[in-house]
């Protein structure tokens, strides 16, 4: 094992940085630079003609950084600040036209990045809390002597890291990113989104899965089986596509999941006690091949894309033809990705499905010999978990698995094949002399130049597969936990070979019946029926249902219709009631409780005045306003009724007089009755007094 | 016991501003001479931050006043103390350079500083304040010299949210109040004293622990608890914690720009201080541990945490969004404090520090931009990124250090804080705090990052539509905001960027003082 350098930043962010550089890590500062190499060189014809390039390329610098920053941590804290820096400086790429569908993939990658970040962070809190540390060589230690229901809960931790690398990976379900983001990015960058990006999500996935939890069956079942799944999910999608760069980045989807097949599988080997070299070296091969491929492939949309400003096959057929430098770049990255032996993607692919067939073989003499594969530990999970691990330990599992992996390769192969005789095979119906005018002028020197480089590695690596990819997989496999040099293996032996041209065969098949019969079909366009040509010009339908799409139907409604409508309305409601209702309840209640203390003493004593303590006949009280009503109404009708006319004023002035005069003897009489009450009542009270302090002293006289 | 005079220098810093807002008050004469009322401002900020400094370096305790034998206002200075006032002065300083230029834009701007200046003296007093009474004497004042600067633009809304904020303020503080009575009754007035005085006793009643003059009288465990609580509840209020909040989302829009800032970024905190001071300088952590207030506590400050933040997503209108977010900020730091753990400890006043940096940020930001495009709303803050760069790239930093994105300083506030909940003993919550945390740390994504995304990423369509209409759009505009507006936001965004970077020292301090009260 070679010596692996570190260095370590004490301070930084609170917990300090750890870098580490082995065999791995150096393999990918390799094609990190080499990648931002060439499509640097390539981004500066590519953008000449935009505007605001001094943020594009500031930001590409930025990324390179952080990226690099993420390959050369040794601690997932480092590897976390360094992701989250690449995640949104890459997201300027993504919004960097300002389109309308640019910032809408944009958002979607935002969101993707910052829920990966957020719950990949929860992630890291729940294994700091368990294991201590976040040092990737001190990890395996501290956790392997977890158990019961602490292991459940590291099991949720590393379910959350993988939620969060893997949104970056795309791995399905969270790949809804890629398709949206890579058709709108400028192409230098979807190269490397997708070439690059991903990978750093992929290394996430390696340290979990062959670090912390090396050799756990389930983990490895887990990863395996949501590699095969996206493996397939990706192809399809690829396979419907009709757009260049949508293609391209579908096909990336499924080509992590052959990755995560092959980390997938390389757990499960070791868990079954077998050495897991072959799955390891794939792995890491077709991540190193499918940087390369994907650099290739996406340069060469690049140069289709920035002479004609369209992505579309059936807007951008025939293209390619009369060029053959863009011809043979393309078709060196189409074949390297399809796994046509000679070109490195097949060195890789037959080491993933070797992977695949030993751990079949494994199971099936497992089976044969009457044993069981499920461990003892997974006695008393839940039932639907207990029928999962009893699927997936059979050999039966596995032999269908291989043939996804089979048929993967071969609709590889197909959305290729699709793409190639799209661009170089088909002609245009209107455009196609125009087209070939440009054969001497759509590219600068110095692009074709990086672009020839790049695609001359892919069959340079592949047919010199053991002097240079076993060397780079000797480098490579120590990061994940492989130490013993494998034996050297004849990737052009009969069966080896057997397995790649059963996909090429499918592939081919897939080509013919599928996307010349289904999915061409005459156009409907009315111009182009009118041109004449046309009938001979078949043209790539859409026939993906447009309402079959993860994020619009799930994601989108979800996050951004039913959580803030929920969560929102609940909030307003806590908000705005849950003080302001009690309190003005409180304030009603207590208004009301106040006013009938506040007249509490007054309605006492009014009632005792009325009652107990009435000091005037009750009768008086009552009548006496009508008694003065009456006098007045008798001295009216006595006197008035002769004296009408002329002396009325006169004789009402005088009743004026009279009653003033009557109402206030009344007023005096019961005033002076009340004074004389008064004072009576007050002599009693003196009286009594007088009597009981009379009394009082006698006792004390007395006593003494 | 200490005689007056000991450390008498500690009341230069709480008196200076106070007498000099008062004269600013009283000086008619400045009303047409901004050069020199700026100068007298600027100058009395700049001498006040000295002699904080100097007060910090030089420590010490002095009676203040000695109402009777048992009730005295202490001043002394610890290490929360430095910490705070350290970082109120620095605050108070940039923002008064800010305000400079943005209440050029405003009336009776004498009356604005005069305030400005003696809520300054108030704040560094209540940061010296020794023990209970005297916290509570400055915690008033505070509320009410406060109050001017939301009521500042006289308009009927200044004046509802003024009130509204008197009276959460104020109940606030009467609920608190009586937990003083209790806290008293236990163990008299004593000195806020690290890990606190209190102790259950093996009868269940509570008891001061510490060796004093006066005997302190044992209470029942339930009463105290309730007395707890109540100042929990209190504080509360001006930390913006539910059910109390509702003032901080009617009383910051409303304010001028500076205004507001300081009331999210410095004076939220003194209810952080004031409950800080209760439960680790005088009730004890220990007390409290594992208790029904404790539970509680944990589960209101989430509930903030998660509605603050859910309402600020929801909300259209710049400020308000900031004011919302402020309520759930602050709970993150309630939140660290309710754990009861070092680590959560050293997390949340951390992020005070850091909530303080940032929160100031936003709202000057804000203020910046409503006062060159005159527009409130964000979805009318499209395009900014072409007229004021700068602006917004501050803007989006201190954001990203908010939502927590390394390696700016929300990060490693956020770090802390959650490891330090993992490592509680606290039942659910050790787990259900961080994924509460993280889930508002989404939503704070999601009502930041807008601004910042449809500033420097409008769209084709309309980038030029937007600034064609609005004919109106004042000139300023072009020119985007000035030097005395960049100057403070600037240097507030470093603040934020560089501590993130370098915690060290920053957190070696807040482990002292954790190892203190533990």
């Amino acid at each position: 094992m070679r010596s692996a350098a570190n260095l370590t930043i004490p301070g930084i962010c609170g917990m300090g940085m750890c870098f580490q550089i082995d065999g791995f890590r150096l393999v990918y500062l390799g094609i990190a630079v080499l990648m931002w190499v060439v499509s640097g060189v390539f981004s500066l014809e590519y953008m000449a003609h935009y505007e605001k390039r001094n943020r594009y390329y500031c930001f590409f610098l930025a990324t390179f950084f952080a990226t690099v920053g993420v390959f050369l941590s040794a601690d997932f804290y480092t590897t976390f600040i360094f992701f989250e820096i690449m995640s949104f400086t890459s997201y300027v790429w993504v919004a960097f036209d300002e389109r309308r569908e640019s910032l809408r993939a944009a958002e979607t990658y935002l969101a993707v990045a910052v829920i990966g970040g957020m719950v990949m962070l929860m992630g890291l809190f729940l294994l700091y809390d368990l294991a201590g540390t976040l040092r990737f060589d001190e990890l395996k230690g501290a956790v392997s002597g977890i158990s019961g229901a602490s292991r459940m809960r590291l099991y949720g931790a590393c379910g959350l890291l993988l939620f969060g690398f893997g949104a970056k990976a795309g791995c399905f379900p969270l790949h809804i990113w890629l398709p949206k983001a890579h058709p709108v990015a400028p192409a230098p960058a979807s190269a490397l989104l997708s070439g690059i990006l991903t990978k750093a999500g992929v290394f996430g996935i390696i340290v979990v899965s062959c670090g912390l939890l090396r050799g756990d069956l389930a983990w490895g079942t887990v990863i395996a089986c949501l590699g095969l799944l996206t493996m397939v999910l990706g192809a399809v999608l690829a396979l419907f596509s009709v757009n260049l760069k949508r293609t391209l980045a579908c096909s990336s989807v499924s080509q992590i999941g052959f990755i995560l097949t092959g980390i997938g599988m390389s757990g499960l080997l070791e868990a079954a006690g077998e050495k897991s070299g072959l799955a390891v070296r794939g792995a890491f091969l077709h991540m190193v091949n499918h940087s390369l491929f994907k650099l290739v492939l996406f340069l060469c949309a690049a140069a289709v894309f920035m002479n004609l400003h369209q992505l579309n096959l059936n807007d951008i057929r025939g293209f390619g033809r009369k060029k053959p430098l863009l011809m043979f770049c393309f078709l060196m990255g189409a074949l390297g990705i399809g796994g046509v032996p000679l070109w490195s993607g097949y060195v890789s692919k037959t080491l993933l499905h070797e992977s695949i067939v030993e751990y079949t073989t494994r199971v099936a003499s497992f089976q044969a010999l009457g044993g069981s594969a499920l461990p003892e530990s997974l006695s008393r999970a839940p039932k639907a978990l207990l029928w999962m691990a009893r699927i997936t330990g059979t050999a039966g599992f596995w032999r269908g698995a291989e043939w996804v992996f089979l048929v993967s390769g071969g609709m590889t192969v197909a959305y290729m094949l699709k793409l190639f005789v799209a661009l170089f095979v088909d002609r245009h119906p209107l455009r196609q002399e125009e087209f070939d005018r440009m054969s001497s002028s759509y590219m600068r020197p110095a692009s074709k130049g990086v672009l020839l480089g790049a695609a001359v590695l892919l069959p340079l690596l592949g047919m010199t597969a053991h002097q240079t990819m076993d060397q780079l997989a000797d480098l490579g496999q120590g990061f994940f936990g492989q130490t013993e040099k494998a034996h050297a293996i004849a990737y052009f032996s009969p069966e080896n070979l057997k397995g790649g041209l059963i996909s090429i065969g499918i592939g081919a098949l897939l080509y013919v019946l599928v996307v010349c019969r289904w999915m061409m079909g005459e156009t409907e366009n009315e111009e182009r029926k009118s041109d004449g040509r046309s009938d001979h010009n078949r043209c790539y339908l859409e026939r993906w249902p447009s309402w079959l799409d993860l994020e619009e139907l799930v994601y989108r409604p979800v996050i951004q219709v039913a959580l803030p409508a929920v969560g929102g309305a609940v909030c307003s409601f806590v908000d705005r009631y849950v003080i302001t209702a009690p309190l003005t309840a409180f304030l009603a209640v207590s208004a009301v409780v106040c006013r009938v203390m506040d007249q509490m003493a007054d309605i006492l004593i009014r009632t005792a005045r009325r009652t107990t303590h009435s000091q005037l006949p009750a009768a008086f009280l009552a009548g006496s306003p009508h008694d003065g009503e009456g006098l007045r109404d008798s001295s009216a009708g006595g006197k008035g009724a002769g004296h009408k006319g002329r002396g009325s004023a006169v004789m009402k002035r005088q009743e004026e007089i009279i009653l003033a005069l009557v109402r206030m003897k009344e007023r005096i009489q019961r005033n002076g009755r009340l004074v004389e009450e008064s004072f009576s009542f007050g002599l009693m009270l003196f009286a009594i007094g007088l009597c009981l302090t009379l009394g009082y002293l006698l006792m004390v006289f007395i006593s003494q | 016991m200490h005689e007056l005079g000991e450390q008498a220098g500690l009341l230069l810093p709480v008196v200076v501003p106070v007498a000099a807002g008062l004269a600013v008050l009283m000086a008619k004469g400045l009303d047409h001479n901004r050069r020199g009322l700026l100068s007298v401002v600027l100058g009395t900020l700049l001498f006040e931050v000295g002699l904080v400094a100097w007060a910090l370096a030089a420590g010490g305790r002095m009676v203040l006043w000695r109402i009777t034998d048992s009730i005295t206002l202490t001043l002394s200075v610890d290490m929360v103390s430095r910490l705070f006032a350290a970082l109120t002065s620095g605050v108070w300083l940039l923002v008064g350079i800010y305000s400079v230029a943005y209440m050029a834009h405003e009336h009776k701007e004498r009356r604005f500083f005069g305030f400005y200046l003696i809520v300054l003296g108030v704040l560094i007093g209540l940061d010296f304040s020794g023990n209970l009474i005297t916290m509570y004497v400055f915690y008033e004042l505070m509320t009410l010299t406060s109050l001017p600067l939301v009521l500042h633009e006289g308009t009927k809304e200044a004046v509802m949210a003024g009130l509204k904020y008197l009276f959460y303020s104020v109940a606030g503080a009467f609920l608190a109040l009586f937990g003083i009575f209790v806290l008293m009754q236990i163990c008299g007035n004593v000195d806020f004293t690290p890990g606190g005085v209190i102790a259950r006793m093996e009868d269940g009643a509570m008891l001061c622990i510490l060796q004093s003059s006066i005997p302190g009288h044992p209470v029942r465990e339930g009463l105290f608890l309730a007395a707890l609580f109540c100042m929990l509840t209190g504080f509360g209020a001006k930390a913006g914690m539910f059910p109390l909040h509702g003032w901080l989302p009617t009383a910051h829009p409303v304010a001028p720009a500076p205004a507001s800032a300081v009331l999210s970024g410095v004076i939220t905190k003194s209810g952080v201080l004031a409950i800080l001071r209760v439960i680790y300088f005088v009730a004890g952590p220990k007390t409290l541990e594992g208790t029904w207030v404790q539970n509680v506590w944990i589960f209101l400050t989430l509930i903030t945490v998660f509605m603050g933040s859910m309402l600020a997503y929801r909300e259209p209108v710049l400020k308000k969004r900031l004011a919302y977010s402020t309520v759930s900020q602050v709970s993150y730091v309630l939140f660290g404090l309710s754990v009861l753990e070092p680590q959560a400890f050293a997390g949340a006043l951390s992020h005070v520090v850091f909530h303080s940096l940032i929160k100031n940020a936003l709202f000057l930001s804000a203020g910046a931009i409503i006062a060159v495009t005159g527009r409130t709303q964000v979805k009318e803050m499209r395009g900014l990124g072409s007229t004021m760069p700068v602006l917004l790239g501050c803007y989006t930093v201190v954001s990203l250090a908010l939502v927590g994105i390394p390696p700016a300083s929300g990060f490693v506030s956020k770090w802390y804080l959650a490891t330090g909940a993992l490592a509680s003993e606290t039942g659910i919550w050790t787990w259900l705090g961080p994924v509460v945390l993280l889930v508002s740390a989404l939503l704070t994504a999601g009502y930041l990052l807008p601004l910042t995304i449809q500033g420097f990423f409008p769209g084709k369509d309309s980038a030029k539509g937007s600034r064609e209409e609005n004919p109106s759009a004042k000139k300023g505009e072009a020119e985007g905001a000035g030097g005395w507006m960049l100057g403070p936001i600037g240097i507030l965004t470093a603040g934020a960027l560089l501590f993130g970077c370098f915690p060290g020292g920053l957190m070696a301090l807040l482990h002292t003082i954790g190892a203190g009260v533990f």
